[in-house]
């Protein structure tokens, strides 16, 4: 039992290094960043060494102050996500699936689809003010281009013969869209989210930096302002965090639903 | 016996304008109940588009197709295709694909449970059931696909050279497991090829097809003594005077194409 014990442990250890080996470049850069630091060689104001954003780090999430602007930004970015993929999956699949819908959407998606949507901010806080909704709102809108432009792709694509085959066998011109056309095309739609999830963390966070009102954007603006650079590298750090998690997140979700491609 | 396909004055156009092409011009043609019939013409004389036609998938531009005197009017589950890249759905099952005729006609759960084993032990495939397409190779698939569509119970059977992509082993043992379906179960047999061996093996009659715009060349009875084995029959003396009939009448399209 001893030996099997030791045999996992080493085998845990080997892992370790292997892990180690593949990130090595990362580990070198912090481990300069916090020399460079520690010696002054850049000013503080501009980089501090990163045990102190770290501390700073820690110090934000335990008095809550980290998590609930963490809260805020991620309730923006995920309710406006929301509705993005509700309206955009339901006008890229009709499009692609109606003349009369895509007649009038395409030239929308036309335009829509390349506008640097950050640009818009100030219209929305002329528009909707600077509160969650008007947030909210605008990565509603942000995000719906890139759902509806792959819903739309890869509805189309949708290969002919699927459809033959669910109609020969009794499937109803209704009941197609669940059938098959959604199934199908479920992998572009997917794709779709996956592109649009980190647009709607850009679009939080600057809408935050820009109007304030709490929020990691809010947080590391106020740090610059403050010049308090700790929480401007902190805040950065759980945007990077919110980021990843959420991307592998999907992934686990996408390798889940599509487990058959 | 039901499954009879009755055509007369097809004609498929595709296109308009500049990009107008006739498919099929003016053909008549029928199918009886219970027969096995192959199609052959040079490809691109509209073998795939008549088959489609049949189906339901396409309408015709003039002319009429009815199963059993009725005109057709769309898909419908009295006709069944086998197609040749198979067009399974990858989402589902081996088990899931078979059933889903089944489903969309209401059928409960375990009588589907029995109906799907029983096709899916006709085409050689248990042990298969959980598989996904992805995991098949280009014969199961196609096993798979003739499964599906044996299932629901068409009375008519359209295949669009499903055996076309396979090796020549494979192709005959389907070809020969074909035939065991099709006499066991009584049903009318369209079939696409553009091997003749393959049309006058497996075929009551051969409907040759001019080329392009395609319609009826000639038909050719091929009237087998189909009791002894593959090997018997296919170095017969009848099998190749057949064969030669066949493929002397396709060859004339495909060389008046190429002096052309
Ligand atoms: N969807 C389509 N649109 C336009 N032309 C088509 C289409 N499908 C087939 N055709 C044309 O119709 C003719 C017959 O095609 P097809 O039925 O596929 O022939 P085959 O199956 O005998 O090779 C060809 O000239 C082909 O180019
Ligand atoms: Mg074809």
């Amino acid at each position: 039992m001893d030996v099997t014990a030791d045999a996992s442990r080493g085998l845990d250890l080997s892992r370790l290094v292997e892990f180690g080996k593949s990130v090595y470049s990362l580990v070198i850069l912090l481990v300069l960043w916090e020399v460079v630091g520690q010696l002054g060689l850049i000013h503080y104001y501009f980089l501090p060494p990163l045990s102190d954003i770290l501390i700073r780090f820690a110090e934000l999430t335990l008095s809550g102050e980290m998590l609930f602007n963490a809260y805020l930004t991620l309730q923006r970015a995920l309710i406006g996500l929301a509705i993005a993929s509700v309206l955009g999956v339901i006008v890229g699949v009709l499009s692609a699936r109606n003349d009369i819908v895509d007649w009038f959407f395409d030239p929308i998606i036309k335009i829509g689809y390349p506008v640097p949507i950050i640009s818009l901010i100030p219209v929305f806080m002329l528009w909707f003010g600077i509160g969650d909704i008007s947030k909210i709102i605008m990565v509603a809108v942000g995000t719906f281009w890139p759902v509806a432009v792959n819903a739309r792709e890869s509805t189309r694509q949708v290969e002919t013969n699927l459809i033959w085959s669910a109609q020969m066998m009794g499937t109803s011109d209704r009941r197609l869209l669940w059938r098959v056309v959604m199934p199908a095309a479920l992998p572009g739609i997917l794709t779709g989210f996956q592109i649009a999830m980190p647009l709607s963390l850009i679009i939080t966070f600057v809408f935050e930096m820009v109007a304030g009102g709490g929020g990691l954007g809010a947080l590391e603006i106020q740090g610059v302002r403050s010049f308090e650079s700790a929480q401007v590298y902190a805040a950065i750090i759980a945007i990077m965090l919110i980021g990843i998690g959420l991307d592998r997140i999907l992934r686990f979700v996408r390798g889940r639903l599509l487990h058959w491609t | 016996m039901d499954g009879r396909v009755t055509i007369s004055g097809l004609e498929k156009v595709y296109g308009q304008g500049a990009e107008r092409t006739k498919a099929i011009e003016d053909l008549n043609f029928e199918v009886d109940g219970g027969e096995f019939v192959s199609v052959v013409g040079p490809s691109g004389c509209g073998k795939s588009t008549l088959l489609y036609l049949i189906a339901g998938f396409l309408d015709a531009t003039e002319g009429t197709i009815s199963v059993d005197g009725d005109p057709i009017n769309g898909p419908g589950t009295d006709r069944g295709v086998v197609f040749q890249d198979y067009a399974l759905f990858p989402w589902r099952t081996v088990y899931e694909n078979v059933t889903y005729g089944l489903e969309e006609d209401g059928v409960p759960k375990d009588e589907r449970q029995n109906i799907a084993q029983k096709y899916i032990d006709m085409v050689d495939l248990d042990g298969f059931e959980d598989k996904y397409p992805k995991e098949l190779s280009g014969g199961m698939k196609q096993r798979v696909g003739i499964a599906r569509t044996l299932a629901y119970e068409p009375k008519i059977l359209l295949m669009d050279e499903p055996f076309g992509a396979l090796d020549q082993p494979l192709r005959e043992s389907l070809q020969d497991q074909l035939l065991d379906i099709w006499s066991d179960l009584g049903k009318t047999a369209l079939f696409i090829t553009h091997d003749v061996e393959e049309a006058v093996y497996l075929s009551e009659r051969v409907l040759i097809m001019t080329r392009h715009p395609g319609t009826k060349k000639t038909v050719a009875e091929i009237d087998l003594d189909r009791s002894g084995s593959r090997e018997e029959i296919v170095t017969s003396d009848d099998f190749a005077h057949f064969k030669n009939d066949v493929w002397k009448s396709l060859h004339e399209e495909t060389q008046t194409e190429v002096t052309l």
